[in-house]
C-alpha cells in the first residue's frame, strides 16, 4: 500500500538535516510573502501532493486529493470511516420520517437529513415530487460546515456519487433550478466530489473562505486544493488552479514549512462550531447572532480567553466583567484536550464498565506509529440536548467531574451530593450569557429580502442599532437525562421556530414556494400579501406588520400556498433546546448564593421568552429527539410574548425555600388561627368571669414535683422546637426572612433537630429506666370519666371558679387530658417529625430511603404540616400553663421545680 | 435517684453534650485562610495644627527649618543620615570591585539627563535641603535641611533651582501647614522624575495623586498615600530603586501585608516561587500617562519642530509610550552598576543597571520592567560614558556644543576628556511595582503560557513553555539543593 516505510521521519539524523536545508531557504520565501503558518516547527515531513490518481500535481495541474495524497503514510480510509464529522448522519440515513427526530421528512440524525429550522431549506427524500436540496445542493449549501467525505463523496446506497446513473427525479442526482422549480440533473462527472478535508483541520491557517466558495460554485473538486490558496502552495488564475513550484522540494515534495500539519487547534473547530478568538492584545467583537458562528448563534458561547471586560462589545455592566469568556480557553485547554480522538494513546483510558477490578491502570498503550497510522476521527462528544448524531459516542468525553475534584473545592456547600445529583456543574458555573443569541424564527413571513422574521437573546433597544447594548441572557434550566440515566438540570438556550408545512406525509413548504407565495414576479410583495398584512397602508411592510397575527391573514398566506398546489398548508411550530457546556466560569462568578434557586423567585423556574409575539397563534412543541426532559409550562403575557417556565416538582425535585404544597399551608395556618382564635375566647371568658366571682383562694402546698433532669430536659426540648420551628419558617419561606441566611438558618436547623433528638432519646431512656413514664401512661380504669370531668373543667368549672378535679402530686403530674396529649405529641408527633427530618437531611447520603417514602416532595409538605402541628400544639401547651391556681403558676414551677399545688383535702 | 446528690450536675454535663456533639459535627471543616493585609498598614498619625506653633516671620527656608528643630530636635540629626538628604548610600561592595562603593543620585550616571554634576541647579531643586549649587554643599548643616518639601500641605510650596524656595511661597503659611507627607509631597518630585511629568519611572506618574481604582488598587480602592507603604522610621523611608540603590535593605515587599499563598488556586500560589506578585498584577507600564521609553541624545541641537514628547534642541528626540507590556528578566533584589569610568562596547548597549537573577538562582523571580533606552555621549579615546554639562553657563543646553559640555562635565567630576565623543546606546532597568491593577485586571493563564504568550521562555533559560515542559524546579533549572528548597 505505501511506497516508502511510514513515519520514517521519526528516525530523525540524516532525514533531519536535510530537511533544515529545504526548511531555510522555505521559511525565507514566507517571511518574504508574510504568510503566518504555524510558529513551531513541525515534526511532519515533506510529501508529495497528489491528485486522484495518484500523480503529482505538479505534473498534473489536477486538484489535490487528500485521501491519496495523505493516504500515503495515513490509513485515510479508516480515517474516514472513523468520523462522524464525515460522516453527518450517512451512516444512519433511514427512510423518511424513520429518523429518531420524528420529523416526517428527516432522514438521518445528522447535518444531512436533519432539518433544522436555522437553515430551513431540506433535503428532500428520494421519491418526493417536489424537490428542495438534491445531494449536490446540500453540498453547496452545508458543504461550508462539513469537512467533506461521507455524503459529499458516497450516496445513501454507498456507491460513488460520480458512479450514479440519473434517475428522473433521483434528489441524488438531481438540483432544484431555480428558475422553473423543477429538478435538473447534475453533472457529478464535472463537479468531482468532496473529498474528507484534513488540511481544514490540520493546517495552521487554512483558507475556509475560498474553500467555501469553491464548494458554493459547485467545482467540488477543487474545495480541497482552495483551502491551500493564499499559502504559497497554489494560487487562482481566473478559473484555473496554479501549484507553485517555490514551495516544492526538488523531488516534487510539499516543502516545509508548507508541510506543516497539527493538531487541531481552536481556531481549526471554530471554523464550523462558532467563534474562536486568541489574540489576547485585539478586542473580540461579535454582533452575535451570526449564521456562520454556529454555537454562537445558537447559544452565545464564545470560545476567548479574553475578559469580557477588555472585549470590543457594547456589553452592559462591562468595567466589572473581569472574567474571560471562557476559563477553559484562558486556562490554556483546548478543544482538542476533551473532544480527543478516542484511540489518541495520550488520552485513552478504558473505562469502568471493561476495566477489571484488580487492574487500576493498565499501562499498555497503542503506539504512536499505530496511532498516527490509523487515528480514530470519532471524537470523545459530550451529551448536548442539540448533537443527536452519533449516539453511541454520547458521553465518551470526560465531565466536569473527571478532571475537577468537587470534594476539594465545594466544602462549603451544605447538601454537597445532594446538590450534585440534581444539578449540572454548568448551571451554577455557566450561570449567565454574555453574547446575544437566536430566539426565535417566524418562517410563517418573509421580509422584503425574503428571509424570515428573527428574533434575538441578549440585547437592549432596537434591532439594527448598531450601538444596542448587549446584555446577554440567563440560560434556562432543564433536566437532562444523561446516558447514564441520571437526570440533572443543566442551562440551555431554546430556539422557536414557526414555519409552514404541507401535504401527507409532511413536508416544509420549500422556500422557493414560499417565496413564490409571498412575491410576484416583480420581487415585490404580491397585492393580496401587501393587502392583508400592510395595517398602515403605506404600501410596504415594516418588522411590526409581518406577522400574521390573525386569522384572516394566516388564510391569505394559506390560501396562496394552496394555489401553488400544496395540500393542507398549514403552520406549525417547534422549540430546540440547546445545551450549554462551554463559557464557563469560576470563583466569583459562579452562583453560590442559596437564594438564587431557594426562593420564590427561584433560578430553576426562571421563565425564558420564547418569542415576543405568537406567529399563526399557534403554540410550538419541544422536539422529541433530545435528552431533556420539559416539563414546564408555555404561557403568554398579557404583552403578547411567549414565555416558557419550567417546572421542578413535576421532575422530582422539591426545592426547599421554593416549592410549597399550597393545602399544607392553608390547613396549617388554619389549625394554627383556630388554636389561637378558641384560646382567645377561652382566655376572654376566664378573664370576664374572674370579674364576677369572688377570688378562689384554695388550700395550698409545697410540692418538689419536677426533678432537676426533668426541667432542663424540658427546658432544652422546648427551646430547640421553638427555634426548629422558627429556622424551619425560615427556610420555608426564606423571602419572607430577607434578613436571615439560608444557609445558616439550615445549619442551625439541623444542628437543633439533632440536639431535639438527643435529648428526646435520653429523656425516654431517663423515663423509662425511672418508672416516670408511668406517669404518661392513661389507666384505662376510670380514664373516660376522668378525661369528661377534666373536660368540664375547662369548659365550665375554671369559669365558675371551682378547684381543679385532680390534685397534681410528683406521682401523678398529669391530667388524663395532657396524658393522651403527650402521649400524642411524644410518640407520634415528634418521631414523625424527627423521621421526616431525619430523612431530608440524610436524602444526601441516602437518598434511595428518603425516595422509598416518596422523596422529598413527600418527607418536605409532610415535615411542614407536622410542624404546623407542633406549633399550634406550643401554644395550646403554654395557654394552659396559665391555668394554675394563678396564671405563673405552672411555669415558676417547671423552672424552679417546686409547685404550689392544691390541696383536695388530706388523701 | 432522688438519693443522689448531685443529679443536677449530670444534668447539665448531659445538656452539655446534648448542645456540644451536633455542633461539632456540623462546624465546618475547612479553615479560612489567615490574610489580613490591613493589620499590617500604619494607623496615620493625628494631625497637630502647627498655625499656633509658628508664628514667623521666616526671612527664609533655613529660618523655617531652625523652628521645627527647636521641638523636632532629633530630626536635623535623623535626617543628615538619609538618602533623601545625602543622595548617596553607604558604602557597599559590589561584586567584581575592590572597593566599596557609595552611590547615590550624587555621583550616579544614568541614561535620562546623565548626572547631576556640574548641572547642581535645576537637579537639586528636588532635593529635600537648600542650596546645593555646587560641590561646596554643606551636608551636615541641620539648618540647610528642607522641611517644608515633605511635610506642606497647603500645596502653595515650590521649589526653585538650588532647592531654594522659589519667589513669592508665603514661607508662614506653608510652616503652619505641616503635617505628615501627603501624596502630593512625594509626587512633587518622585512623579516627575525625569525632569517632567511620567518621564522616568513608567510606574510613577500625576494620575496617581488621584487614581481611580484601575490605575492604582492600593491607592485608588483603599486610598493609600505613599507612606502607607513605604513606612518610615526616624526619616528613614523604606523602599529601593535599583536606579539608584546598590542594596536591597529596608525595601518594601507585597509580602509585609499579603500572605504569600494567598490565591484560592493552587495552581496560582505555585507560581509565587517564581514570579514576583508585580508580574502578574502590574500587567501594564504607563497606564494613564505616556513615559519616556527612548532617549536619542545624537539629534540634538538641530532646529526643528519642537514637541516635548518628540523633539527638543536641547535635548533630542524621544519615543513616549502609554500602556506598554512590560519586559520580563529574572531579578533577586540586586542589580549589577555602571560606575563612572567604567569601561564600555560602543557597538552595543550598555547597561547600567542589569538586574542580578538567572533561572538557575533560586532567589530571583521573574519580574517585570520597563527599560529606558538611550543614545549618550561617550568619549571614543577612552570608551567610557561621559557626563557633559548641560544646564548653566556654558553648558550644552546654552550653547549647543558637546565638546565644550564634554570638557567642562568631565572637569567636574575628574575623568580625563579626550576631545573626542561620540554617541552609544545604553539602557537602564526601572522595575515596576506601583500602579498595581486590581484583582480583576492581572495577569491569566494566556497572557503567558500561549502561543501569543508575552514571555520569551528560551531568553529568560527554560526549555520551552513551563506549562508543557515544567518549571524550573521539577526539570531541574535549579541547582539540586535549591530545587530542594524551592519544594
Amino acid at each position: 500500500m505505501m511506497s516508502k516505510p511510514p513515519f520514517s521521519f521519526l528516525i530523525p539524523p540524516r532525514r533531519f538535516s536535510l530537511w533544515l536545508l529545504v526548511a531555510i531557504p522555505a521559511l525565507l520565501f514566507i517571511l518574504a510573502a508574510g504568510v503566518a503558518l504555524a510558529q513551531e516547527p513541525s515534526v511532519h515531513p515533506t510529501f508529495p501532493l497528489l491528485d486522484e490518481n495518484g500523480q503529482n500535481v505538479l505534473e498534473s495541474g489536477q486538484p489535490v486529493s487528500t485521501m491519496t495524497s495523505c493516504g500515503e503514510c495515513h490509513d485515510t480510509a479508516y480515517i474516514e470511516s472513523h468520523s462522524f464529522h464525515t460522516a453527518v448522519g450517512l451512516n444512519e440515513f433511514t427512510q423518511a420520517g424513520q429518523a429518531p427526530t420524528g420529523r416526517a421528512w428527516d432522514t438521518s440524525p445528522g447535518l444531512f437529513g436533519k432539518w433544522n429550522p436555522l437553515t430551513y431549506r431540506y433535503l428532500t427524500p428520494s421519491g418526493d415530487d417536489r424537490l428542495d436540496l438534491g445531494t449536490a445542493d446540500w453540498i453547496r449549501q452545508f458543504g461550508a460546515r462539513h469537512v467533506g467525505g461521507g455524503p459529499a463523496v458516497a450516496s445513501r446506497t454507498g456507491e460513488l456519487l460520480t458512479a450514479l446513473a440519473v434517475i428522473e427525479n433521483d434528489p441524488e442526482t438531481h438540483v432544484l433550478d431555480p428558475e422553473t422549480g423543477a429538478a435538473a440533473p447534475w453533472d457529478w462527472q464535472e463537479s468531482g466530489v468532496v473529498e474528507m478535508n484534513c488540511f481544514l483541520c490540520h493546517l495552521a491557517n487554512p483558507n475556509n473562505e475560498a474553500r467555501i466558495a469553491e464548494l458554493q460554485a459547485g467545482r467540488f473538486q477543487w474545495a480541497n486544493t482552495a483551502t491551500l490558496l493564499g499559502a504559497g502552495i497554489v494560487e487562482k488564475v481566473g478559473n484555473d488552479w496554479q501549484w507553485h513550484e517555490a514551495a516544492f522540494t526538488a523531488e516534487g515534495e510539499l516543502a516545509a514549512p508548507f508541510s506543516a500539519m497539527q493538531d487541531p487547534t481552536n481556531e481549526n473547530c471554530g471554523q464550523c462550531h462558532g467563534l474562536v478568538h486568541v489574540e489576547p492584545d485585539q478586542p473580540l467583537a461579535t454582533t452575535g447572532c451570526q449564521a456562520d458562528q454556529w454555537s454562537t448563534e445558537t447559544t452565545g458561547q464564545i470560545m476567548s480567553p479574553q475578559r469580557l471586560a477588555d472585549s470590543g462589545m457594547n456589553l452592559a455592566g462591562k468595567q466589572a466583567l473581569s472574567r474571560a469568556w471562557d476559563i477553559h480557553a484562558e486556562r490554556l485547554v483546548a478543544c482538542v484536550d476533551c473532544h480527543f480522538s478516542l484511540n489518541n494513546p495520550i488520552y485513552y483510558q478504558e473505562s469502568e464498565e471493561t476495566r477489571p477490578e484488580h487492574l487500576k491502570f493498565d499501562a499498555r498503550r497503542l503506539d504512536f506509529s499505530d496511532y498516527l497510522l490509523r487515528p480514530s476521527h470519532e471524537f470523545a462528544k459530550g451529551q448536548s440536548a442539540q448533537g443527536s448524531l452519533a449516539p453511541e459516542l454520547k458521553g465518551s468525553m470526560r465531565r466536569c467531574e473527571s478532571c475537577h475534584s468537587i470534594e476539594a473545592t465545594h466544602d462549603w456547600l451544605p447538601y454537597k451530593e445532594r446538590h450534585m445529583d440534581a444539578i449540572s456543574c454548568e448551571s451554577c458555573h455557566i450561570p449567565q450569557m454574555y453574547a446575544p443569541a437566536r430566539q426565535m424564527l417566524d418562517w410563517t413571513v418573509l421580509n422584503p429580502t425574503g428571509e424570515p422574521q428573527v428574533g434575538c437573546r441578549g440585547f437592549a433597544g432596537e434591532p439594527g442599532d448598531f450601538d444596542r447594548l448587549i446584555t446577554g441572557y440567563t440560560p434556562v434550566l432543564l433536566s437532562r437525562r444523561t446516558i447514564d440515566g441520571d437526570a440533572t438540570l443543566a442551562p440551555h438556550n431554546l430556539i422557536s421556530a414557526w414555519f409552514w408545512v404541507y401535504g401527507d406525509p409532511t413536508r416544509p413548504v420549500r422556500l422557493l414556494d414560499l417565496q413564490s407565495a409571498y412575491f410576484s414576479d416583480t420581487g415585490d410583495y404580491h397585492p393580496d400579501v401587501l393587502a392583508a398584512l400592510d395595517n398602515n397602508g403605506n404600501g410596504e411592510l415594516e418588522e411590526t406588520e409581518l406577522r400574521l397575527d390573525t386569522p384572516d391573514k394566516v388564510e391569505v398566506i394559506k390560501s396562496r400556498l394552496a394555489a401553488l398546489g400544496l395540500a393542507n398548508p398549514r403552520i406549525t411550530a417547534e422549540v430546540q433546546p440547546y445545551s450549554i457546556n462551554h463559557n464557563v466560569t469560576h470563583g466569583e462568578w459562579v452562583t453560590k448564593d442559596c437564594q438564587a434557586c431557594h426562593s420564590q423567585e427561584s433560578r430553576l423556574t426562571q421563565p425564558i421568552m420564547l418569542a415576543s409575539y405568537l406567529p399563526g397563534n399557534v403554540l410550538p412543541e419541544f422536539v422529541i429527539d433530545t435528552n431533556t426532559e420539559v416539563a414546564g409550562e408555555t404561557y403568554t403575557t398579557p404583552q403578547g410574548e411567549l414565555m416558557y417556565r419550567p417546572a421542578t416538582t413535576a421532575k422530582g425535585l422539591y426545592i426547599l425555600g421554593h416549592d410549597r404544597v399550597a393545602w399544607v399551608d392553608w390547613v396549617g395556618v388554619l389549625i394554627l388561627l383556630s388554636t389561637i382564635g378558641g384560646i382567645a375566647v377561652h382566655a376572654g371568658l376566664r378573664f370576664f368571669v374572674s370579674l364576677r366571682l369572688p377570688q378562689h383562694e384554695p388550700e395550698l402546698e409545697q410540692v418538689y414535683m419536677y426533678t432537676t433532669y426533668e426541667r432542663l430536659w424540658h427546658w432544652l426540648q422546648a427551646l430547640a422546637i421553638m427555634a426548629l420551628i422558627f429556622t424551619g419558617l425560615i427556610i420555608h419561606r426564606p423571602d419572607m426572612f430577607g434578613q436571615f441566611s439560608f444557609a445558616y438558618a439550615v445549619q442551625v436547623h439541623n444542628i437543633l433537630g439533632f440536639i431535639l433528638l438527643i435529648n428526646a432519646l435520653l429523656a425516654a431512656f431517663y423515663h423509662l429506666a425511672s418508672g416516670e413514664i408511668r406517669q404518661y401512661l392513661p389507666h384505662p380504669q376510670g380514664f373516660f370519666s376522668q378525661a369528661i370531668t377534666q373536660t368540664l373543667y375547662y369548659t365550665r368549672g375554671i369559669f365558675r371558679g371551682e378547684a381543679h378535679p385532680f390534685q397534681k402530686n410528683p406521682q401523678k403530674k398529669l391530667n388524663p387530658l395532657q396524658q393522651i396529649t403527650y402521649f400524642g405529641i411524644l410518640n407520634v408527633l415528634l418521631p414523625l417529625q424527627v423521621i421526616s427530618g431525619m430523612m431530608i437531611w440524610g436524602a444526601q447520603q441516602w437518598p434511595q430511603i428518603a425516595n422509598s417514602l416518596g422523596g422529598l416532595p413527600f418527607l418536605a409538605p409532610f415535615h411542614t404540616l407536622v410542624a404546623w402541628l407542633f406549633a399550634s400544639f406550643l401554644i395550646m401547651h403554654i395557654y394552659l400553663t396559665t391555668t394554675g391556681h394563678t396564671p405563673l403558676a405552672n411555669i415558676k414551677a417547671m423552672i424552679v421545680g417546686w409547685d404550689e399545688v392544691e390541696v383536695h383535702g388530706k388523701a | 435517684m432522688k438519693n443522689f446528690k448531685y443529679s443536677w450536675l449530670v444534668g447539665v454535663v448531659v445538656t452539655l453534650v446534648i448542645l456540644i456533639a451536633p455542633i461539632l459535627y456540623f462546624l465546618p471543616k475547612n479553615e479560612a485562610k489567615a490574610d489580613d493585609p490591613w493589620a499590617h498598614v500604619p494607623q496615620r498619625l493625628p494631625h497637630t495644627d502647627h498655625s499656633a506653633l509658628l508664628k514667623g516671620p521666616f526671612a527664609d527656608g533655613p529660618a523655617v527649618t531652625r523652628a521645627c528643630l527647636e521641638c523636632h530636635e532629633e530630626a536635623g540629626q535623623q535626617m543628615l543620615q538619609t538618602a533623601h538628604w545625602k543622595w548617596e548610600s553607604e558604602p557597599v561592595l559590589l561584586e567584581g570591585r575592590a572597593e566599596p562603593v557609595a552611590l547615590g543620585k550624587k555621583n550616579a550616571i544614568n541614561n535620562f539627563c546623565i548626572g547631576i554634576q556640574s548641572n547642581w541647579p535645576p537637579c537639586t531643586a528636588c532635593h529635600a535641603g537648600y542650596g546645593w549649587v555646587d560641590e561646596t554643599f554643606d551636608f551636615t548643616n541641620e539648618t540647610n535641611i528642607d522641611c517644608l518639601v515633605c511635610h506642606d500641605t497647603s500645596g502653595a510650596y515650590v521649589k526653585a533651582n538650588g532647592g531654594y524656595p522659589a519667589e513669592g511661597v508665603d514661607l508662614l503659611a506653608v510652616a503652619q501647614s505641616v503635617g505628615s507627607p501627603t501624596r502630593d509631597n512625594c509626587g512633587g518630585c518622585h512623579f516627575r522624575g525625569g525632569g517632567g511629568n511620567a518621564v522616568k519611572h513608567g510606574d510613577l506618574d500625576e494620575s496617581l495623586y488621584y487614581p481611580p481604582d484601575s490605575v492604582d488598587v492600593h491607592m485608588g480602592q483603599h486610598n493609600f498615600v505613599c507612606t502607607d507603604c513605604h513606612q518610615t522610621e526616624d526619616h528613614q523611608i523604606k523602599g529601593r530603586a535599583i536606579t539608584v540603590s546598590l542594596d536591597d535593605k529596608n525595601q518594601v515587599y507585597c509580602t509585609d501585608c499579603h500572605t504569600e499563598q494567598l490565591h484560592d488556586d493552587e495552581r496560582i500560589n505555585a507560581h509565587v516561587q517564581t514570579v514576583a506578585c508585580q508580574t502578574c498584577h502590574v500587567p501594564l507600564g504607563a497606564v494613564r500617562e505616556a513615559t519616556k521609553m527612548h532617549w536619542d541624545w545624537s539629534t540634538a541641537g538641530q532646529d526643528r519642530e519642537e514637541d516635548p514628547h518628540e523633539y527638543l534642541k536641547i535635548k533630542g528626540s524621544f519615543v513616549y509610550e502609554k500602556q506598554f507590556m512590560p519586559e520580563y528578566a529574572w531579578y533577586n533584589g540586586t542589580a549589577g552598576r555602571y560606575l563612572m569610568g567604567d569601561k564600555i562596547d560602543p557597538s552595543r548597549p550598555t547597561s547600567l543597571n542589569t538586574p542580578h537573577g538567572a533561572i538557575e538562582d533560586e532567589t530571583a523571580k521573574i519580574w517585570p520592567f520597563k527599560i529606558h533606552r538611550a543614545t549618550q555621549l561617550y568619549d571614543t579615546e577612552y570608551d567610557y560614558l561621559l557626563n557633559p554639562k548641560t544646564a548653566g553657563e556654558g553648558g550644552y543646553w546654552t550653547d549647543f556644543d558637546w565638546d565644550q559640555a564634554a570638557r567642562l562635565g568631565s572637569a567636574v567630576v575628574g575623568l580625563a576628556y579626550s576631545g573626542h565623543y561620540d554617541f552609544a546606546p545604553t539602557e537602564m532597568y526601572l522595575p515596576l511595582t506601583h500602579m498595581v491593577a486590581p484583582a480583576g485586571q492581572a495577569l491569566q493563564c494566556v497572557d503567558c503560557h500561549s502561543s501569543a504568550g508575552r514571555l520569551d521562555w528560551a531568553a529568560l533559560g527554560y526549555e520551552g513553555d513551563p506549562i508543557n515542559r515544567g518549571g524550573r524546579a521539577q526539570s531541574q533549572l535549579l541547582p539540586a539543593d535549591a530545587a530542594g528548597e524551592a519544594n
